[in-house]
């Protein structure tokens, strides 16, 4: 289940003079409710690393000649390097989703006399830019492995 | 006549004096259909079981002192209609804070948290009474107005992830009341507290669960308060190599 | 992590000394103590309250504040309204402070962070209310007393000098060699007993609308400084004016503003009609804008004619507000709206709500002067605890927040005065006040040996406030009221307690306040037998009109164990004679 919350949460700087019980984390974190899709939101993080592994791999077999760039590109055809490709795909377009969804709330009601555009005009740009800059990167990178 | 409706309320008790670790007791109750949990647990303690201690006044929503967890979830007791559950209720004092006795939690933490954020009009020279009102029109209100109804109930902080693992987290309240001072067009304390935003208890520490703005029952949102202030408070760090700080307007 | 060992409590009186205590802290306590430390800059001031103060009932508080804005008002016509919404009870000189004093307050207010709601050019919005002959209503959409409650709270705390005490019980005022020494106070958290001297102690701690079953009033509103006060052989004064504030939901109590009528609500009866307006009920042509007494009346001589709805919760008339529209009600009356789908199950923009009068204020209480001192030098009351008295016989709509400011920042500044002047007292004589003290209260907790139970007491105490100190009285109800609340404190010595515990006893906290609500009520039934006129909210069925020959003066209570003692003090009269009170 949930348990126990960090033995000091919420704790004040001089301790209350009666025994406090131990504060419990919420009982449906981490998994439960609301709170399953945060988590799987923050474990995506794990994703990332390996990805920035991957990157740092090829960019070394870059360094290292045709050969060794040939190589890395046999390599990444391989259907578990597929596999895990296509899930960090999803997570990606995860995070993205549920952050673009968090974007307008941090938005300042005002600058100055200006107001910000309504939502889905700011989710539009948003999607617009980043399904843009996914498509044009795509490409070049179709475009540059023959 | 029909018998009257019983719902099981199973409640956590614990008195430092007597009990290791809180430990649940179940209560059998005879339920009005158009009751809160506040009055089931105000007919326990007249009726059943005396020695059950609470924390309740308004019970209209506006005091902010019975928040509990109800089936697990953070709820204003005064608020929750018996009927929208079941026949059995859990309910347990707020996640995330020093439990003082039953459902009573500790506050003081809190107390503190809002205190860090210096929760006041601040300015380099105060106006004298003399000189009237400050001039503010409605749309520099509604600036502000929505994250200056907060009723420090703390469901916000027994939902927030971040709060059960890091003490020092300012938290989505203080936050949400820095934040509301910072957009208030009277103040000019949005360096100092973009300061404090930075600094220990860091609105950074914020992971967007939103589980803040979920529970709030005033419509506060205070998960748009603390990314807002997170957008203010990098604008203002950068902002400050540009502009020379010290000497108000 | 070991168990706390058993405590014997005898002599456990732990001391405290400040220069100034503050028994209470909503907007009276909260106030008095920003003014005590802006007085001197070296005292350090107190604040006793048994909640936290964000949680004082001045956080219910929906309507407004008046205070003169506008150019076509003036002090003048504010005090003149307040002299007659009183029915010429009032005390003009108050009264004439309290004018003045009020846009100074609500000024302050503010600067201090108060958000008001504003008109287009960025001034203050004043709203019409009841009794108000022009509109001089300052609000803050319809929370007024959230927000200036958090106003002052947030503001109070930039002052180090304010140390607070929260959740502390405050169950005895010490008063030694002729003057206040300071309070005793029970740990609600740890179980112990304090003693926090002080050279001036300020009571702030609110109405006791809790001895009615049917009231706006929260469950801390049991009039604990009433009976301290009382106890120590300060008079209570005009208890038996006890406002009913005419539109609550039935069955809770839960108050709807006056605003909505403000904002232009009708009230209609079940036949659909404005009675207000169709038949004479005395409020004229300010028919929804009458003062809250005279419509108090005319909705229950409405729903004793027959022309009110039954419903499961008793019975009722309606507030229709459907004509004001959606955008109205969603920026003026938001919280108004959230009430009532919450709590009655009506969308007020499609629905008119169904509304009863509820109890709401106490005119009455402690006897102050125009600085809020009472007779024990050093002892003042502020806010409804007290009566200075602003209110007389009926209170008007949105002058109670400012009373709380001005007369909150008043009692602050002469208590600062007075000990600056004062001395300590012999600290031996306070300690063992304390411990005798502490000893009564350590009898009382989870006392075991008695017949009667708390919960029932409390009811029936409730029944006959309810049955013979209504809207409507007579003196047989009366009188019976006073006969079986002299019983029921003779059942209370009876009282059977179960927890037996030392942290966060609520059940100990609840049994001191019975005892509060229960001195309250023997004057407040007393008072009212005594008064044979109508006036104000005091409104006899056997004496139906006002007397000023015989009654125009202020009830004096005292505490007797014999009975209580009655008494009179003159109205301070001024630039108004009393005259009929017409609209």
């Amino acid at each position: 289940m949930a348990g126990a919350a960090h033995p000091d949460a919420m704790q004040p700087s001089r301790p209350g003079r009666t025994r406090t019980a131990r504060p419990q984390r919420p009982p449906q974190f981490p998994f439960r409710g609301r709170y399953a899709a945060y988590t799987l939101f923050d474990i995506t993080g794990v994703l990332y690393l390996l990805v920035g592994f991957v990157a740092l791999r090829v960019v070394w077999a870059l360094g290292n000649g045709a050969a060794a760039w040939h190589e890395v590109q046999r390599e990444l055809t391989h259907p578990s390097y597929v596999a895990f490709h296509v899930i960090a795909l999803i997570s990606v377009v995860f995070v993205g989703v549920r952050f673009f969804r968090l974007f307008p709330k941090a938005q300042p009601p005002r600058i100055g006399p200006v107001k910000p555009p309504p939502q889905p005009v700011i989710l539009g740009f948003l999607y617009a830019v980043w399904i843009g800059v996914a498509g044009l990167m795509t490409a070049i990178l179709a475009g540059g492995i023959s | 006549m029909s018998d009257q409706d019983r719902k099981k309320f199973v409640i956590t008790r614990f008195d430092p004096d007597r009990d290791d670790e809180p430990r649940k007791q179940t209560y059998e109750v005879p339920v009005e259909p158009y009751w809160k949990v506040l009055d089931a647990l105000n007919f326990i303690k007249d009726e059943i079981d005396p020695t059950l201690s609470h924390r309740w006044s308004c019970r209209m929503a506006v005091c902010g002192s019975c928040g509990m967890l109800v089936n697990g979830k953070p709820s204003l007791t005064c608020k929750d209609a018996l009927s929208d559950y079941g026949d059995t209720i859990e309910v347990e004092p707020l996640s995330n804070f020093p439990v003082i006795r039953d459902l009573v939690i500790d506050l003081d933490g809190f107390m503190e948290k809002l205190h860090g954020v210096r929760p006041w009009i601040i300015r380099a020279k105060q106006r004298a009474a003399e000189e009237g009102t400050y001039r503010q029109s409605p749309e520099e209100l509604e600036q502000f107005r929505q994250f200056s109804m907060c009723i420090n109930c703390m469901l916000c902080y027994a939902a927030c992830p971040v709060v059960a693992n890091e003490p020092a987290f300012i938290g989505p309240a203080a936050i949400a009341l820095g934040h509301r001072y910072n957009l208030d067009s009277r103040d000019e304390g949005n360096a100092e507290r973009n300061g404090i935003f930075r600094g220990e208890g860091t609105v950074f520490s914020c992971s967007y669960a939103n589980e803040c703005s979920e529970v709030c029952p005033k419509h506060v949102d205070p998960a748009a308060a603390v990314n807002q202030a997170k957008i203010n408070a990098v604008i203002d760090w950068a902002a400050s190599f540009v502009v020379p700080r010290g000497g108000g307007e | 992590m070991q168990r706390l060992a058993a405590r014997t409590r005898y002599g456990l009186s732990e001391v405290i000394r400040h220069d100034v205590v503050i028994v209470g802290g909503g907007a009276a306590g909260l106030r008095a103590a920003i003014a005590a430390v802006e007085a001197s800059p070296n005292i350090s001031v107190a604040m006793v309250s048994k909640v936290y103060p964000m949680r004082s009932h001045t956080v219910s508080a929906e309507g407004g504040a008046a205070a003169v804005a506008r150019e076509d008002d003036s002090f003048e016509m504010h005090g003149y309204d307040t002299v007659k919404g009183s029915d010429f009870l009032g005390d003009q000189d108050v009264i004439q402070y309290f004018v003045e004093e009020a846009p100074k307050e609500l000024t302050l207010m503010d600067h201090w962070g108060c958000p008001w709601s504003r008109n287009e050019d960025g001034s203050v919005a004043t709203r019409a209310f009841g009794g108000m002959s022009t509109k001089r209503t300052w609000y803050a959409a319809d929370k007024v007393g959230f927000h200036m409650l958090h106003t002052l709270f947030q503001h109070s705390m930039r002052f180090d000098r304010i140390v607070r005490y929260d959740e502390q019980f405050v169950t005895k005022l010490l008063v030694d060699g002729g003057a206040i020494r300071g309070v005793v106070a029970l740990d609600v958290r740890e179980g112990v007993v304090r003693t926090i001297l002080g050279r001036a102690v300020i009571l702030a701690t609110g109405g006791a609308g809790k001895i009615f079953p049917f009231t706006t009033n929260g469950n801390i509103k049991t009039g604990d400084g009433m009976s301290l006060a009382y106890r120590e052989g300060v008079a209570l004064k005009d208890m038996e004016f006890v406002q009913y504030h005419p539109t609550g939901l039935p069955g809770t109590g839960i108050l709807i503003t006056e605003a909505t009528r403000g904002e232009g609500g009708y009230v209609v009866n079940s036949d659909g009609e404005r009675f207000l307006v169709t038949r004479d009920y005395g409020v004229g042509t300010k028919a929804e804008l009458g003062p809250r007494d005279m419509i108090s009346r005319a909705i229950v001589m409405e729903i004793e004619a027959g022309r009110g709805f039954k419903g499961p919760y008793g019975e009722y008339v309606h507030l229709d507000l459907t004509h004001l529209g959606e955008q109205k009600i969603s920026t003026r009356l938001p919280m108004v709206r959230e009430l009532a789908k919450t709590y009655i199950g009506v969308d007020p923009v499609v629905q008119p709500i169904p509304i009863r009068p509820v109890v709401h204020y106490m005119m009455g209480g402690v006897d102050t002067d125009i600085d809020g001192a009472t007779v024990i030098p050093g002892l003042y009351a502020a806010g409804e605890v007290a009566c200075v008295s602003l209110n007389g016989a009926n209170r008007l709509g949105s002058n109670s927040l400012t009373e709380c400011l001005v007369f909150g920042a008043r009692a602050g500044t002469k208590a600062v005065e007075f000990a600056a002047g004062s001395n300590d007292g012999s600290e031996a004589v306070l300690r063992r006040m304390g411990e005798e003290e502490a000893a009564r209260i350590e009898a009382l907790r989870g006392k075991k040996k008695g017949g009667e139970k708390l919960a029932r007491i409390r009811r029936e105490l409730n029944q006959t406030m309810e049955s013979g100190c209504g809207v409507y009285r007579e003196q047989a109800s009366m009188d019976e009221t006073v006969r079986s609340v002299a019983r029921l404190k003779g059942r209370y010595a009876d009282l059977a307690l179960e927890d037996t515990s030392s942290v966060f006893n609520t059940e100990l906290v609840v049994a001191l306040e019975l005892g509060n609500m229960l001195d309250v009520a023997e004057a407040l039934a007393v008072s009212a037998a005594h008064r044979k006129e109508s006036r104000g909210a005091h409104t006899r069925k056997d004496f139906q009109t006002r007397d000023d020959q015989n009654y125009l003066y202020h009830t004096i209570c005292h505490f007797d164990p014999a009975g209580p003692r009655l008494g009179k003090k003159a109205v301070t009269l001024g630039t108004w004679e009393p005259e009929e009170r017409k609209y």
